[in-house]
């Protein structure tokens, strides 16, 4: 059961719409925790030494395990089956919001222009001359059908409120009540790793709908927080549900690539499994704002997933390369975080790449038989 | 910006983007794709079931015993095979034709011997 908090913004469900999104959600957590796994046991036992029998040796790569296992009929079973649950947890969540969308656009407007009782208010800036990346409109990244970026209609936030719900039911609920999971997962880390270090300007990357800058907004509330994102009807979104939550964050439609803050505004630079959705080149130039946007003393923190050890892990965690619309995240395989932010200005001694185990349960993982976040640190 | 007088468009409902094919057959990915609609809908069904049942309980005094021991007797019991018999006949009609195809096929080889027939069918 996806335990979900249901504020200002999220559209409403009937009785038959809920039901749909649970059964989806507990299909996806089915799906990662009981038939997932069975592919590493399937590769393990049959297909890798039936190749060896055959050859004299183990798979050497990546791309000879998906030779092989692009064709075993247990892995095709369960691939179909995930890309469907993909297309369903959308459609679960569509249904409501077309339902409802005048209404919503109506309250995003009020909410947005709403003060908050004894604070400043957040701000939305938007540009609709910003150029949105080829790494976005190239394919509607997780087959969110219209992308995050795309406007429908005047003042649209579809993006955002499908969004929101779509992505706690991908991993079902383990996102928490406010989607809150990868932001409180820095935080822990800094709490931990900086127990010192109280940021009082916080820049969150790719923020989608501010879903963990709210996070980060509760956790420092001397700090200010800003949100940038490339899309329109994401930020709107993201503005109102702050607004609704009750917490002051400043969006603003940017590429993370070239920001319009001038040289040193924050003492924190963060982003949330964003790299991954950039391109290789992008990546560098990401990791150059980073460091340009830093005060001295101030901290880069980018959250990313694992891509894998063994080749039958990089190629399960490949699989939303090709299935799942993660278009130009394959370059991330093998690629060396550390080695990029040198890349991009970083001295050796300012960087280091942690590792941080989370407490997720089999029905989260959705690809790995072991998972881990990785934490790309950078220290101007 | 158009005023908020204009009509609301909804956003689309397929991503953009290359669905991929997973099975040599294309077909298998649309069945796979169909069935877990169904099972879904399963779900959606199977929950109203359960919510009508318990306000049942709850307003009208009908018990869950008096389900679960609910006996279909004379006509509802005719009602019941013959609704059951339709279901059967419309879940299994795309295997019946796919044995009709597979030994009209056969049938077919054998009458020209020149041609390699068609491998046995499994059952049906």
């Amino acid at each position: 059961m996806t335990q979900f908090k249901q504020h200002g913004m999220l559209p409403a469900t009937t009785h038959d719409e809920a039901s749909r999104q649970e059964f989806v959600s507990a299909l996806r957590g089915h799906l990662s925790g009981r038939l997932m796994p069975g592919n590493y046991r399937v590769f393990h036992e049959r297909v890798e030494p039936a190749f060896k029998a055959r050859t004299g040796r183990n798979p050497e790569s990546e791309h000879e395990v998906r030779e092989l296992m692009t064709r075993n009929p247990f892995y095709q079973f369960w691939s179909a089956m995930q890309r469907r649950s993909q297309e369903m947890l959308w459609e679960s969540v569509i249904d409501p919001t077309e339902r409802q969308l005048p209404a919503l656009i109506d309250k995003a407007r009020k909410l947005g222009a709403r003060p908050l009782p004894g604070k400043r208010k957040g701000t939305l800036r938007l540009d609709p001359k910003l150029e949105v990346p080829r790494y976005h409109t190239a394919a509607d990244i997780h087959l969110q059908p219209g992308g995050y970026h795309t406007d429908f209609t005047a003042d649209d936030i579809a993006a955002g409120a499908i969004y929101d719900k779509g992505i706690n039911l991908y991993m079902g609920g383990g996102l928490g009540e406010e989607n809150n999971l990868t932001g409180d997962t820095l935080v822990a880390y800094i709490r931990k790793a900086h127990p010192d270090f109280a940021p009082r300007s916080i820049l969150d990357m790719g923020c989608a709908i501010g879903n963990s800058s709210v996070v980060w907004a509760r956790e420092f509330p001397k700090a200010r927080v800003h949100g940038l994102d490339v899309g329109a009807p994401i930020l709107r979104y993201a503005h109102a549900r702050a607004q609704a939550l009750g917490v002051a964050v400043d969006f603003s439609q940017q590429n993370a690539e070239h920001t319009d803050f001038p040289d040193g505004s924050f003492d924190l630079v963060v982003s949330h499994i964003v790299l991954h959705e950039t391109s290789k080149s992008a990546l560098v130039r990401v990791l150059a704002e980073s460091r340009r946007l830093l005060r001295p003393g101030g901290l880069m923190l980018h959250l990313e997933i694992p891509r894998g050890r063994t080749h039958m892990q990089k190629f399960m965690f490949n699989w939303e390369a090709y299935n799942n619309n993660e278009t130009f995240s394959r370059y991330m395989t093998d690629l060396d975080l550390g080695g990029e932010a040198l890349k991009a200005g970083f001295a050796p001694d300012q960087v280091r790449v942690d590792q941080f185990t989370p407490e997720l349960d089999d029905t989260q993982k959705n690809y790995g038989d072991e998972f881990f976040w990785n934490i790309l640190v950078g220290r101007r | 910006m158009s005023s908020p007088a204009d009509p609301v468009k909804p956003p689309p409902t397929r991503p953009k983007g290359h669905r991929p094919v997973v099975f040599d057959d294309p077909a298998i990915d649309q069945l796979h794709a169909a069935y877990v609609t169904l099972a879904t809908e399963l779900a959606v069904a199977f929950e109203r079931i359960d919510t009508l049942e318990r306000l049942l309980e709850r307003h009208a005094g009908v018990t869950r015993e008096e389900i679960e021991g609910f006996e279909a007797d004379g006509a509802v019991a005719e009602s019941r095979a013959t609704r059951r018999a339709d279901l059967a006949q419309r879940l299994l009609r795309p295997f019946r034709e796919f044995r009709e195809d597979q030994i009209a096929r056969a049938e077919h080889a054998r009458s020209e011997p020149g041609r390699a027939p068609d491998e046995p069918s499994h059952g049906s």
